[in-house]
């Protein structure tokens, strides 16, 4: 499957999760593109492959700064009926905004017309979990529920 | 192989190693800290009940482990190795230092006036800091950063709401134990100018056994004032917390030598504010192992964190004490595309590195090192707690050396 991982990140906790997941996905002979969403254009996005979309919250519950341009370009209303993405939110329960940045991201593409593939899966920094544990099962389940359709 | 020494392990110093590795992956970068023990500010800066934060040496751990970077600990410039010696034998060196020591106030000092980085240093369990003090039931704290946030919210914290914090026992005797009457912030400037994160000041409406107070009106838009609303009035206990804006700092009241409160001035004139302790959290500054202001005055391009040939600078050590982690990495990476830019163009022969300064393997701690004292922290943490620091440098030494026994 043509996989493309996109990342939005402050502190480069989400990009370096998402080396792991490429990684992960690699190994099980996926084809795996990986960028950051500073980099990316909402216009850019291809519908013939699956987006694992990973984002972090910054600050008073906002989008990490990478994530910014990404969002500030959805404003325009890209139609983007008929792609398939599903979202994983790095976040720290700590604070009440937890994981507000990953549930702005999944509304705006939502709002565009994309389809969400599985419920959104955070990870809270201040559990004790490894992000990687919670992130690899749910990419997995993401592309598993794309091939069986 | 092009050599890069980079001098402090905090978070500037290990996301410019991170940068320099992921653009250049076969250099040799060697990572300097006058600790024993790696990640600076993460380790003693950051607060002990914010764990997330403390995430990100998940990063900086694989800066040593994947991407090949030499941590070498213990190893204090000036004192171990000069900045001449590192230029000759380094294509580049980069100051990563940080900025340690409190700045002061302009006016006269007494006991009882303690800096916030001093504490949270006693705090943390730094090697280097002085015990605890005595701060009394009343404290006023000035500032009105997230370091003044920090302090308040560890004063106003009961034991239970440290769990699973890295706080040791000492220090959550210290917090705990002491009885907290009154807790007064006191910013210079109007409140919507304050400067700490909003969300820092969401985080106190949490608190377990506090009672807040905003001084001044608070009428206005802005994230900071809204926060500050949000937590106006709350009432789950007998600690008093009381913002205070405006308000300028003219000198201390003292009693036989210790402080009995601050003397301020408004726009309605001078009052005092009574306290036990004043703490300071007005800003960092160098604390003289390098002589940053020279280096700083006499910097090619400063705005780029470079100082003279095959010399860098980076963090607050070069930016002075502003900005946050996330801002500091942006500065770091881009500093590494720079460095290497420069030394790329420089075809002078290779550098000899490490091996031509003399250092003692023997009074180094390596990256593996640190390992031994991470894996002791952890697996000896008290209960409710993630670790428990080793807080001498001599047991920092021998954990380090001891090689355990495979089972």
């Amino acid at each position: 499957m043509d996989v493309t991982i996109l990342y939005g990140t402050e502190t480069g906790n989400a990009e370096m999760l998402c080396e792991d997941i490429q990684a992960a996905l690699e190994d099980a002979g996926h084809d795996i593109l990986m960028e950051n969403l500073s980099d990316v254009n909402p216009t850019d996005l291809d519908i013939a492959r699956v987006y694992l979309v990973v984002c972090s919250t910054y600050g008073d519950g906002e989008l990490p700064a990478s994530a910014k341009p990404f969002a500030e370009a959805m404003k325009d209303a890209p139609d983007l009926n008929g792609l398939r993405f599903g979202v994983f939110g790095l976040g720290d329960r700590e604070y009440e905004t937890f994981n507000l940045g990953s549930k702005q991201i999944e509304e705006m593409l939502i709002g565009a017309g994309a389809t969400l593939i599985t419920e959104r899966v955070t990870h809270d920094a201040s559990g004790s979990d490894m992000a990687e544990d919670v992130a690899l099962p749910w990419a997995e389940t993401v592309l598993a529920t794309v091939e069986a359709e | 192989m092009r050599k890069i020494a980079i001098i402090g392990a905090g978070p500037s110093g290990c996301f410019t190693a991170q940068g320099l590795l992921k653009l250049r992956p076969d250099w040799q970068v060697d990572v300097y800290d006058k600790l024993p023990v790696p990640y600076g500010l993460v380790r003693y800066g950051v607060a002990a009940d914010h764990q997330g934060t403390k995430n990100i040496v998940r990063q900086f751990e694989r800066v040593f482990t994947r991407q090949g970077a030499r941590f070498f600990g213990n190893v204090t410039l000036g004192q171990d190795v000069t900045l001449d010696q590192l230029r000759d034998a380094y294509d580049g060196v980069v100051l990563a230092a940080g900025l340690a020591g409190d700045r002061s106030l302009n006016f006269d000092t007494a006991d009882g006036v303690i800096g916030a980085g001093e504490l949270t240093r006693a705090l943390y369990d730094h090697p280097d800091a002085p015990d605890l003090p005595d701060i009394g039931g009343d404290v006023v704290i000035l500032g009105n950063g997230n370091v003044a946030v920090d302090i308040l919210r560890l004063l106003a914290k009961g034991e239970t709401e440290f769990n699973g914090s890295d706080l040791s026992p000492r220090a959550t005797q210290w917090l705990t134990s002491r009885d907290i009457t009154s807790l007064t912030i006191i910013g210079r400037s109007a409140a919507q100018f304050a400067k700490f994160d909003p969300v820092m000041i969401r985080e106190l409406g949490k608190l377990e056994d506090v009672s807040i107070r905003v001084d001044d009106p608070l009428s206005g838009g802005e994230k900071g004032l809204e926060a500050l609303r949000s937590i106006d009035g709350l009432n789950t206990g007998s600690k008093r917390i009381t913002f205070s804006f405006g308000r300028q700092p003219k000198g201390i009241e003292t009693q036989d030598g210790k402080i009995t409160g601050l003397s301020v001035e408004t726009e309605q004139g001078s009052e005092t504010i009574s306290c036990d302790a004043l703490i300071t959290a007005i800003g960092f500054c160098s604390d003289a192992s390098v002589d940053r202001d020279a280096l700083i005055e006499s910097a090619e391009a400063i705005d780029d964190g470079h100082l003279a040939a095959g010399l860098y600078a980076a963090g607050w050590f070069r930016r002075g004490p502003r900005g946050t982690i996330a801002e500091n990495r942006t500065d770091s990476l881009a500093l590494a595309a720079r460095i290497v830019e420069d030394i790329e163009q420089n075809l002078d022969c290779e550098k000899m590195g490490q091996d031509v300064l003399g250092l003692s393997a023997a009074n180094m701690v390596t990256y593996q090192g640190w390992q031994r004292i991470n894996e002791h922290e952890t697996t000896q943490a008290m209960a409710a707690r993630c670790r428990t620091k080793i807080h001498t440098r001599a047991e920092m030494l021998h954990q380090a050396s001891t090689i355990k026994e495979v089972n």
